[in-house]
């Protein structure tokens, strides 16, 4: 199992593009991928619906982890990217 | 079979004529969209079932067949932070389809340089699993826009 704690830099939150492109990216992994927020059951990455229902907002953090064969590290870098596609620049 | 009801009056322009990328590529899901009239006026629930989301410019019901559908009325309206939208529902609610659930007027989104195109999606579908998607024509508030077996 590989976990990461991300925080939500994307002013929308994950909603929009940067949800969008987040269940995409995990969908296409055969992993099991799941993500929370803090004191929250985690829930299935791969379903917009499951993601938008998280109701991630700007600034708040999430955790993603990724279950099964294959290459997680590469798989986390790849669902970060998309979190924060539209983060604010610093 | 979910029958997923226009929750605008307006004309039917395909997800291709929402004027936002992550809509027009159905990266958020397969579905249609609806120019709305301009005019003041209230956005249904498109099915019955939960409304497990509901934001001023955004909500999210779910059929008892867990079937998801997304209305976004008009485009960027996030960054609006609830302004011009008034809230007729509360998140947790069932609702049946055909209830007013958002208080909105697409012509004050528009003067705002803001495109009110409201998009309709089908939240963890593919688009071969719609049918009889309508992609013009105009459409009364209530008339179905696709339906979801």
């Amino acid at each position: 199992m590989a976990q990461r704690h991300v925080r939500v830099l994307s002013k929308v939150g994950l909603h929009a593009r940067p949800a969008a492109l987040f269940v995409q990216t995990a969908t296409k992994a055969p992993m099991e991928v799941t993500v929370a927020k803090p004191g929250k059951d985690p829930v299935n990455a791969k379903s917009i619906l499951a993601v938008l229902g998280l109701d991630v907002r700007h600034g708040e953090e999430i955790t993603i982890t990724v279950e099964g064969e294959g290459d997680a590290e590469r798989l986390l870098d790849e669902l970060e990217a998309a979190v924060n596609v539209e983060a604010e620049s610093a | 079979m979910t029958r997923v009801l226009s929750p605008v009056s307006g004309r039917v322009v395909g997800l291709a004529g929402v004027p936002d990328p992550v809509f027009a590529q159905a990266m958020v899901g397969p579905g249609t969209a609806v120019d709305p009239v301009r005019a003041p006026g209230e956005a249904i629930a498109p099915v019955n079932g939960t409304l497990v989301k509901l934001h001023p410019h955004a909500y999210v019901v779910v059929d008892e067949r867990g079937h998801g559908v997304l209305v976004h009325l008009g485009v960027d309206t996030v960054h609006l932070k609830g302004e011009g939208f008034e809230l007729l529902a509360a998140e947790g609610e069932e609702v049946t389809a055909g209830r007013p659930l958002v208080r909105w007027n697409p012509a004050r989104i528009e003067a705002g340089g803001r495109s009110p195109v409201t998009a309709v999606v089908a939240l963890d579908a593919t688009a071969e699993a719609l049918v009889d998607v309508r992609e013009s024509g105009e459409v009364e508030k209530g008339a179905e826009l696709f339906s979801w077996p």
